[in-house]
């Protein structure tokens, strides 16, 4: 990953860091019992949650686990996610590693799961990172992606692309559900079911917790009340009085898994 | 912090997969000699945040 860019992503999460660790938006959710649905978690495995955040993930997934890794860009995050963690006790299998998500500092075939759940749209190189989860994963081992699905058409997809980096800068792209399934099977990984999963998000929320000043609160409020019926339509904007209170997008889960046999 | 061998058999040097063990403060790759440092126990495993052990 670009040394700049990197810098950039880690300044944008070490600001916001507590704001994602407290946040209840990640700490459950319909995509999460999901990911747990198609992941069969067991006491038997060892699993790695890339670009952890707040550790919502983690925590979630490691009285299912015998042990979680989790792995973030930015340091600031992973200590407010240990913090969390040990103030909230009960949780002693998550470890914390910083590391890049295309660049991963695990051995081949270290973990039976892995999930990476609303991160790829951060990641400069994904086909890399998912040749990097193909090979920290064991054969035979599940995945989970989860990610903002990005809109087929081509006003909405740009509106969308537009307003999340007026929000956070970091935001590189997201994927339409053909170009994740192309990536996924270019990076010999068996691609088994995807999910779509609408997510509802609190406009003052969602603004704040990537650190934004009331200005630019504004300017995003104005963007949203400004884009056409067809955007208004598709993330079901909820305003009053010329406030965006809530809007809704999509989440597209995948659940992957490396091959039992592989050809050398 | 002391890292035990359990938490550094899934620890490997990202830039060359090879093994790594604790000199010290730092993590180093056997194979390359780039050493990782800890911040408050926690491995700091990016290849530009690593020197050559050699060095320190």
């Amino acid at each position: 990953m670009d040394k700049k860019f990197k810098n950039r992503v880690r300044e944008q999460f070490g600001k916001a860091a507590l704001a994602y660790v407290n946040t209840e938006h990640f700490s459950g959710g319909a995509d999460l019992e999901e990911a747990a649905r198609l992941l069969k978690p067991t006491p038997e495995d060892n699993m790695l949650d890339v670009a952890c955040g707040g550790g919502h993930t983690a925590i979630f997934f490691a009285p299912m686990v015998r042990q979680v890794v989790a792995s973030d860009l930015t340091m600031q995050m992973l200590k407010r996610a240990q913090e969390h963690l040990s103030e909230r006790g009960g949780v002693d299998n998550v470890i914390f590693r910083e590391a890049d998500a295309e660049d991963l500092p695990f051995p081949a075939g270290s973990f039976t799961l892995l999930s990476c759940r609303i991160a790829p749209h951060h990641f400069p190189d994904v086909p890399r990172a998912l040749r990097e989860f193909h090979r920290v994963l064991r054969r035979g081992g599940r995945m989970v992606i989860i990610d903002t699905l990005l809109p087929e058409d081509p006003e909405i997809a740009e509106f969308y692309q537009t307003m999340e980096q007026m929000r956070d800068p970091t935001h590189i792209r997201a994927f339409s559900e053909a170009e994740w399934s192309e990536m996924i099977n270019d990076s010999e990984l068996i691609l088994h079911e995807t999910k779509i999963i609408p997510k509802l998000h609190d406009f003052q929320e969602w603004a704040k917790r990537s650190g934004l000043k009331r200005d630019e609160v504004q300017k995003l409020n104005r963007y949203f009340m400004d884009a056409p019926a067809k955007v208004h339509d598709y993330f079901k904007i909820e305003s009053f009085a010329g406030e965006v209170e809530s809007y809704t997008d999509q989440k597209l889960l995948i659940y992957a898994t490396r091959k039992e046999k592989e050809k050398k | 912090m002391k890292l035990n061998e359990t938490l550094l058999k899934v620890l490997a040097c990202p830039k060359c997969k090879s093994s790594v063990s604790p000199q010290g403060t730092v993590i180093v790759c056997e194979h390359c000699q780039l050493a990782y440092p800890l911040r408050d126990g926690i491995p700091v495993m990016l290849i530009d945040e690593t020197r050559c052990s050699k060095k320190i």
